[in-house]
């Protein structure tokens, strides 16, 4: 049966209209017309789907509704003003988090139907590790899967958005 | 009153029409309401044509005021940047103007595009044309039309200017001479013209029980075209216009794409392949309140307003409905036997590859008696697997049967005619009623050349039934098990060496089902029109490197789709193209010879292919991937080789492939555990000569992507099948290579613009990794891989032979 609920989205709450077993992507999608997240698997295989949870990379193909009630959800859309956030800056929300610059520096997407994913567990990342080496990136993305095969332009970019994180810019 | 003043010219077979407007008389449209670059085109097109004229410029290029462009292609942009950025720096190298000036490229669709395109090959000359221009296919029209439009601009801005076309020079779009200058922008909008450009064949698909007729639209003539020695964009790295799209989430894909009224639907697929319809599940309307059941033959759809609504009710009719039995396949670990006893007679067999520089067939001397007299013979048998497409992103479609009488499809895909056609042929209607909106989507790497992606006719066949639009999303596990495959293909090869251990002869013979069925699964469960079944005939994909080698016969033999004669729902294990089709199973047999026989002579891989050509192009990649990679010359098996203990052993192999005026040669460095049968990738190397370097980074970048889909496939992949179904149906029954299992990959480019040809560059990185896998994994154990994927059972029965 449906029911009606808040969910608090890239800082906006929103009263959404579902039954609490529906798995977030859905709501996500449908109801709140967000274009990041995408259905790939339906079983937190491949991880297109991903958004952040309270700023750790979730899988919302599995994940209902129903248990991120009173959490900060941040998908594709979010980043940039996550990356406003982060850096405590008063000034106007850039149009680009770091890694979204990178990635179209360093010519990421093929297809692109991945790399929503590849780029919330990169802001995971991170979040957490300021400056990855290599290995710790392919750890970290391992979950993620890219039939194009962009794995060798993932980790440049990553390394690319490091160090401008680290001056604490976009570009 | 109007007064309009036409005078007409001839371009160089393209006629220019001038129009002059009197003062005070009325605007004459120029172009068309399209939409932008990468979006899905308005909800609702009606009133716009169903067709674009492709004789009229104003069908391909629209040049604005602002020296901004927009241009269109039929050819669908597929992720590798071909469509959208190759076809761009093509028009922005004819025209002299930047590549930032192209802002909106309009890819495959049907009313919104002008001609056909079987989007794959998008740039590639063939080996043997005899065409002035470098590029050839898709590339060739667009190519022809910026080429009409630039003399058309110059005999416009010579009547303006007042100077004579050869006294004119231009630059990012501005056209200069006798110290004055004038933009293009400025020529179109102080007076209308039009250009007529002349064409042969259709854009449109007609699609019969036996055939599918059309997508032969082709831009003629041979106006003048920039010299290579002249290029400022060809041969530079330009950005891909739809990344920034895809990184923000601002790309609509075809599941952002809503209309009024919209269904979603999951379709309860048959219990196996084989299986027709018992009776139909039981829908439970408590539970499920807004969903309903629509039935057409054996097609089975779910609908509700409510996506999460139509998933569980789905599921719930799933499990109550029933169906036939049915048991006509192999079985995947019977597939050697399956193909070994598979009847080919009935097929005609394909005799001989194509020659890299002549395009002529590549047979060549008397292979069989050659082979009899030669001083030592090599035969062996090469195995491979069926393998799926995979795309992360499950088929999509939005369909929307209207009371009007016309058809729209919201799609991703490579070839929007063809569908077209297809879903034309199965409703019964006019190509001319049916829309095909191109959408950004999940790469297919082959899966939709035919048109079909997967569930474009459930859609129709659905959103006709309830008379909204449906879209329907195809579930993971129902993507892998209805979706099309790849073939698998067994290789028998026999080489002829002589004293000195120099080849002499080489047959090879090449099995497998054909492929290429594009029939809709949709239209094949209701039983409607479904086109044409796959082809039959396996073709020779080899193109033959080794012309030093006096005597060659590679022969093709084909058969049916395993299972499809003995289907009720005449569907078996349905084949179709994928990157570098049937190429990289003929050339893991041709090149894994190749290298057995180097061992033989005891002779380094390299070395040995060097003494057996003199393609100058070839010679070049293969020294450069000597220096490149690091090479060891020396033959294989290594030193230390071993093929048991505990301890990793090391090896090095290599291998080339010549795939349509592109040179490729790759080496890759492994590490086997013996004992565990874990093979490992260091670290791998691809040379390309492609001709022309359209785009350096592009290329690099697909090729890195494609070599990971390759040395996916050389130590992952394997499609598996019971006798009744495939029971690979997800990313754990179906792996793919993970990143922390990616080596270090390099690409190296070798730019050659004197050549005056670009060769094919997307897709033969695919095809790469496998031989090249293989002579590392006999170079460090001294066993012969013959067969992949190179898991670990499998490695550890390679070890014991």
């Amino acid at each position: 049966m449906a029911s009606t609920l808040k969910i608090k989205v890239n800082g906006l709450v929103h009263s959404v209209t579902a039954s609490l077993d529906t798995p977030l992507l859905y709501v996500l999608h449908n109801e709140l017309h967000l274009h990041g997240p995408r259905f790939g698997c339906g079983l937190a295989q491949c991880g297109a789907c991903s958004v952040l949870l309270d700023g750790k990379e979730i899988r919302s193909c599995v994940t209902p509704v129903a248990a991120v009630s009173g959490k900060e959800i941040t998908s594709l859309e979010g980043l940039p003003a996550l990356w406003a956030k982060e850096r405590g800056t008063t000034a106007a929300v850039p149009a680009l988090h770091p890694l979204q610059q990178a990635w179209i520096d360093e010519q990421v997407p093929q297809c692109g139907y991945c790399q929503n994913g590849m780029l919330i567990q990169a802001a995971d990342l991170l979040a957490t590790t300021k400056n990855p080496t290599e290995d710790q990136i392919r750890t970290a993305m391992n979950g993620h899967l890219c039939r194009c095969g962009t794995y060798t332009a993932i980790i440049e970019a990553v390394q690319r958005a490091a160090k401008t994180m680290a001056r604490g810019s976009v570009k | 009153m109007s007064a309009i003043e036409e005078m007409s010219s001839n371009v160089f077979g393209a006629t220019l029409t001038r129009r002059t407007f009197v003062k005070g008389s009325g605007a004459l449209l120029v172009g068309l309401s399209v939409p932008a670059a990468f979006t899905a085109g308005s909800a609702s097109a009606a009133g716009s044509p169903a067709t674009l004229d492709p004789s009229q410029l104003a069908s391909w290029l629209e040049i604005r005021a602002d020296n901004t462009i927009l241009m269109r292609t039929g050819w669908a942009e597929l992720g590798q940047g071909s469509a959208s950025g190759a076809f761009a720096q093509i028009v922005a190298e004819e025209l002299n103007v930047p590549y930032a000036a192209i802002t909106h490229v309009v890819v495959g669709s049907t009313d919104a595009t002008p001609d056909g395109g079987l989007s794959a090959g998008f740039l590639m000359k063939v080996p043997g044309s005899t065409n002035p221009e470098p590029f050839g296919r898709g590339a060739l029209n667009i190519q022809r039309v910026a080429a009409y439009t630039y003399q058309a601009l110059l005999g416009l801005a010579s009547t303006q200017l007042g100077v004579p076309v050869a006294n004119l020079t231009v630059k990012d779009g501005v056209v200069s001479g006798g110290g004055k200058s004038v933009s293009y922008g400025q020529l179109v909008a102080s007076g209308q013209f039009s250009l007529t450009i002349p064409t042969t064949g259709s854009a449109t698909v007609n699609v019969s029980p036996s055939a599918v007729v059309g997508d032969n639209l082709t831009v003629t003539g041979t106006p003048p075209t920039k010299p290579v020695s002249q290029y400022t964009v060809i041969g530079t790295s330009q950005p891909m216009k739809a990344i920034p799209g895809l990184v923000t989430g601002t790309a609509p894909f075809v599941a952002d794409i809503r209309l009024p009224g919209m269904l979603h639907a999951r379709i309860v697929r048959p219990a196996t392949l084989g299986s027709t319809l018992v009776s139909v599940g039981q829908l439970d309307k408590t539970a499920y309140p807004t969903a309903q059941v629509v039935v057409k033959g054996n097609l089975v759809g779910v609908l509700s307003p409510n996506e999460w609504e139509a998933i569980g009710a789905a599921a719930t009719v799933a499990a109550t409905t029933k169906w036939t039995a049915w048991a006509g396949l192999p079985g995947s670990g019977n597939l050697f036997q399956a193909l070994r006893s598979a009847d080919y007679s009935h097929v005609p067999t394909t005799i001989g590859g194509m020659d890299p520089v002549t395009g002529k067939n590549s047979t060549t001397g008397n292979a069989g008696a050659a082979l009899a007299g030669a001083a030592r013979t090599l035969t062996a048998t090469y195995f491979a697997p069926y393998i799926k497409h995979g795309p992360i992103g499950p088929s999509i479609t939005l369909a929307d049967v209207r009371s009007d009488g016309t058809v729209h499809l919201w799609w991703h895909g490579q070839a929007a005619q063809k569908l077209r056609g297809r879903m034309a042929a199965l409703l019964g209607v006019s190509p001319e009623n049916v829309f095909v909106h191109w959408v950004v989507g999940s790469g297919h790497y082959g899966r939709s050349n035919g048109g079909t992606e997967g569930g474009e006719a459930d859609a129709v066949i659905l959103s006709q039934a309830v008379g909204k639009p449906v879209r329907v999303t195809w579930m993971r596990q129902e993507d892998f098990q209805w979706s099309t495959q790849h073939q698998g293909m067994l290789m028998d090869v026999t080489a002829g060496l002589d004293a000195n251990g120099n080849l002499v002869a080489f047959k090879g013979d090449y099995y497998a089902p054909g492929t290429g069925d594009d029939r809709p699964t949709g239209a094949l469960l209701a039983g409607l029109p479904a086109g044409p079944n796959a082809s039959i005939v396996t073709g020779i994909s080899n193109e033959w490197a080794y012309d030093k080698v006096p005597n060659v016969l590679e022969q093709g033999h084909g058969t049916d789709q395993l299972g499809q004669p003995s289907s009720p729902s005449n569907i078996g294990l349905r084949t179709h193209s994928m990157r570098t089709p049937t190429h990289r199973q003929e050339n893991f047999a041709l090149e894994s010879m190749i290298n057995e026989a180097a061992a033989a002579a005891g002779v380094d891989p390299i070395e040995y292919r060097l003494r057996h050509t003199s393609n100058q192009r070839l010679i070049t990649v293969l020294n450069t991937l000597k220096s490149e990679h690091g090479w060891q010359t020396r033959p294989s098996p290594s030193p230390q080789a071993s093929a048991t203990g505990s301890t990793p052993v090391s090896g090095q192999g290599m291998m080339v492939m010549l795939r349509y005026n592109a040179y490729w040669a790759a080496a890759a460095d492994i590490t086997v555990n013996p004992k565990t049968g874990k093979v490992q990738v260091q670290r791998y190397t691809v040379v390309v000569e492609p001709g022309i370097v359209v785009n350096p980074r592009q290329l690099k970048r697909i090729t890195e992507g494609g070599s990971v889909q390759g040395i996916s496939e050389a130590l992952r992949e394997e499609l598996t099948f019971d006798r009744s179904k495939i029971t690979s149906v997800d990313w754990v029954t179906y792996p793919i290579l993970r990143m922390t299992e990616m080596p270090k990959i390099k690409v190296v480019t070798i730019s050659r613009p004197d050549l005056n040809v670009v060769g094919m560059g997307g897709e033969a990185p695919n095809g790469l990794p496998q031989a090249a896998i293989a002579a590392a994994f006999y170079d460090a154990t001294g066993k012969f891989a013959r067969s992949y994927p190179l898991r670990p059972s499998r490695v550890r029965t390679m070890l014991k032979a």
